[in-house]
């Protein structure tokens, strides 16, 4: 490698990173390339593992793995399964070798909680140490580590989705963007081929299963469909063979946490080594039992998991039929995900579509790579690449009789908005509660929760009067973000409503503060630092805006943004504490705000009325018809 | 909420060039979608994000003929949501029945291919009625003042789509629960 030398003034390097059931990657662009970063094992894999010692260390990766047999309990292996999930979910009810915290309270029973003695840490913490060790290898090979991209599974719902990012803050990252995994691979294999085309990427992961149907046209990356089952993976294939040899070894009540561990590690060497050989012979040493061999043949493998193979093909085929394409129509399938390197799902890959699929980037690193490429465009606002992801489950809202009203139907591209109007049903009701589903089930009980929220402070009037309207947004990560405002009065006043289960930006600053305790560093002064950063941003962005938009504004207006910029800029360069800063970049947003809209307005007009000269060309064909309309009706 | 058609920048017909309006889908999001907005102010970033909603939905609604068709009626004064649509007419309602009794039989019988059949007639069946309400619109759309029989047969049309709309969509999703 060419010696690296720290530019003190380099600008904050972004990075990607593919938070994964059973590994996680950290990448970054150099030089115009996706690489992967060395995590704290030596390798760019490290293992999605977090092991908490009764003395109260934490050891996170192969360290924590080499635990997993002989303390199974205190070593947490695929949190990721138990994100935004609650103790009632099913995913936690799974055997496992795991002792989960009884919950004293209903809002505790929303986060599982892993019982370890002198911590309870949720997912989202367990998660949060990962991305902590990500982040401080980042920072070992970069010095300066920017905003960050996180990667999920498309399938991920709101909870989980949150959870994630709350697990990003957490470690002290700079989420800039969720995004979806596959989404994410088609980024890495699209930049390196430029060429338009309807793409599949099947994604077989430790834990999860996605589907993604998209289109790539002139740099934009369209989500078609998206489908899968989010808790579907290689882990379902060692569970398989797993307890195939438990039913040999031991009765049911007779399944330490111990020997299930143990079981499941030599079931995932068996499936390693069947991609290569026909059969494969494990030794069981189990403690206090004669030792025992099995043999596994790859048919009989083959067999074993040829339900997880006919649930990944009706996937599949829903997903089409949402894309409402046939697999014909299908000019490459892009595999992600360790399991992909299964013979058997590439056969059922090469059956399904009838071509072999693509593998040329390595299906592990592939997720890590796309996210550092969109890091790195976004870090740049480059215009080079647009993705356009779509909701993976409907959005509904519970009716009076428990079914279900669909205000967002899966697969609408996101960013996505809907409208909902209540009223009243008893006189003199100050107050609301809606409750928000995902999933494509007919009774709400049977969708996924999300959140009930309280509308509070309607004024008292008949029943049937009063008219609140409800916004729904989802926002470009597949977040929700509710609004509620009370049209009856005349004086709409909105409230921002959030779900129960995600971290408050206080939250998330008393657990930081609680890890200070544990040798983190000062938290004030990285409030500082990022409020100089977000200023320098800030202070740039609106250059950027005067240099080519100065033309909108009046001279008053630009005095008055020009004196914020100032006083914005003083302020990052004397002020010795976060708020002072903070004040000043409010003031230059406030001073900046109708420019904005201005701004967006021309930027709009002139995607409209035509393109940067290098663009035309391709587009010219596409938009004719447009064209030719706006050519009639005279320039704009 | 704001005229799709004006959201996009483009005309107001039913019969539409699904692939440029596409483009043009795709031209405003590259200048409105939030990525485009990472460091910005946060009120800038908000804009952006509900003007890239209006885009997306207003695309969502010209994609879909009976959005689309709702849309331009609403241009024209005449609000018709769903369920709203005169009763129709008694052939029409019989033959409904008729497939509906035999959705139900294929159903019962969970005969996965059969019902393939039945879809894939009923999806002619829906393109038949899209193709009349565009005949319909072209007629509107030809006179400067269109009388209110036209717009009242459009109604009419509209509701017969969604009916099949409605066979559809409980096929399908029969389909995805035998499966």
């Amino acid at each position: 490698m060419l010696l690296d030398i720290f530019d003190p003034k380099a600008p904050p390097r972004p990075i990607g990173i593919d938070l994964g059931t059973t590994h996680s990657i950290v990448a970054t662009v150099r030089d115009g390339r996706p690489v992967p970063l060395t995590t704290c094992d030596g390798t760019a894999l490290l293992p999605s593992v977090v092991y908490y010692s009764k003395e109260g260390g934490i050891l996170v990766g192969r360290a924590a793995k080499a635990h997993a047999t002989r303390e199974p309990e205190r070593t947490i292996q695929s949190a990721k399964r138990f994100m935004g999930r609650g103790g009632a979910d099913p995913e936690t009810k799974r055997p496992g070798a795991y002792r989960f915290a009884v919950p004293e309270t209903e809002d505790e029973a929303k986060v599982v909680r892993f019982d370890l003695g002198w911590t309870r840490p949720s997912p989202v913490e367990v998660s949060a140490e990962i991305l902590k060790s990500l982040r401080r290898s980042a920072l070992d090979q970069l010095r300066t580590v920017g905003g960050v991209v996180i990667t999920v599974p498309a399938y991920f719902d709101d909870a989980q989705r949150q959870a994630t990012r709350d697990a990003g803050r957490l470690a002290g990252l700079e989420v800039l963007r969720l995004l979806n995994e596959p989404t994410a691979a088609a980024l890495a294999y699209g930049l390196e081929k430029k060429r338009n085309g309807l793409f599949v990427v099947y994604d077989l992961g430790g834990g999860t299963f996605d589907v993604t149907v998209l289109r790539l046209e002139d740099g934009v990356f369209q989500v078609q469909s998206t489908g899968g089952d989010s808790a579907l993976g290689g882990d379902d294939m060692d569970r398989a063979i797993a307890e195939r040899m438990l039913a040999e070894l031991a009765p049911q009540d007779a399944r330490t946490p111990e020997l299930v561990s143990l079981v499941l590690e030599l079931a995932r060497e068996a499936k390693h080594v069947l991609t290569e050989r026909e059969t494969v012979e494990l030794d069981v040493h189990a403690p206090g039992a004669a030792p025992r061999r099995f043999t596994l043949s790859r048919s009989e493998f083959e067999a074993l998991i040829e339900p997880l193979i006919e649930r990944t093909q009706r996937a599949c085929r829903r997903a089409l039929r949402d894309a409402d394409v046939s697999p014909a129509d299908v000019d490459g399938v892009i595999l992600v995900g360790g399991a992909t390197r299964v013979p058997r799902v590439r056969r059922a890959v090469k059956e399904l579509f009838g071509k072999e699929p693509l593998a040329d980037i390595d299906p592990d690193l592939v997720v890590a790579y796309g996210a550092a490429v969109q890091a790195d465009l976004l870090a740049k606002a480059s215009d080079e690449v647009l993705l356009l992801d779509v909701l993976p489950l409907s959005l509904g809202i519970e009716t009076m009789g428990g079914g279900v009203d669909r205000i967002l139907p899966r697969n609408t591209t996101i960013p996505a908005g809907a409208r909902s109007t209540f009223t009243t049903y008893a006189d003199n009701q100050t107050g609301f509660e809606i409750h928000v589903v995902q999933g494509e089930r007919e009774l709400a009980r049977d969708c996924r929760s999300l959140a009930r929220f309280s509308l509070k402070g309607i004024p008292p009037m008949p029943a049937g009067m009063a008219r609140l309207e409800v916004s729904f947004d989802v926002d470009e990560n597949g977040l929700l973000h509710v609004t509620a405002m009370e049209r009856t009065t005349g004086r709409s006043q909105t409230v921002e409503v959030r779900p129960s289960y995600g971290l408050s930006d206080e939250e998330v600053e008393r657990m930081l503060i609680e890890a200070l305790d544990h040798g983190e560093e000062d938290l004030e002064a990285r409030r500082l630092a990022d409020a100089r950063v977000e200023a320098e941003r800030i202070a740039l962005a609106t250059r950027k805006g005067l240099a080519s938009d100065a033309d909108l504004l009046t001279s008053e207006e630009r005095a008055a943004i020009d004196r914020a910029l100032a006083e914005l800029e003083t302020a990052a360069r004397t002020a010795t504490a976060a708020r002072p800063i903070e004040l000043a970049i409010d003031a230059l947003a406030a001073a900046t705000h109708e420019f904005a809209g201005r701004r967006m307005n021309r930027a709009i007009a002139s995607a409209i009325a035509g393109k940067a000269v290098s663009d035309v060309e391709q587009s010219v064909a596409h938009a004719a018809g447009i064209e030719a309309h706006l050519a009639s009706k005279g320039a704009r | 909420m704001t005229d799709p058609f004006d959201v996009l920048g483009i005309e107001p017909r039913f019969r539409l060039d699904l692939e440029s309006v596409g483009a043009r889908h795709r031209d405003l999001s590259r200048a409105l979608h939030p990525d485009r907005y990472v460091g910005r102010p946060a009120n800038e970033r908000r804009l952006a994000l509900s003007r890239a909603i209006e885009v997306n939905q207003a695309f969502g609604i010209v994609r879909d003929p009976v959005r689309r068709a709702q849309a331009l009626l609403a241009r024209h004064g005449v609000s018709v949501p769903e369920g709203s649509e005169p009763p129709a007419e008694p052939t029409f309602l019989m033959r409904m029945l008729e497939l509906r009794e035999e959705l139900a039989a294929l159903v019962a019988t969970k005969d996965v291919s059969a019902l393939e059949r039945f879809i894939e007639r009923a999806e002619a069946d829906e393109a038949g009625a899209v193709e009349a309400l565009a005949a319909g619109f072209a007629e509107l759309e030809r006179r400067a003042e269109p009388p209110p029989e036209i717009t009242g047969e459009l109604v009419r049309r509209l509701g017969e789509l969604r009916y099949y709309r409605r066979l559809l969509g409980e096929a399908r999703a029969a389909r995805d629960e035998i499966e």
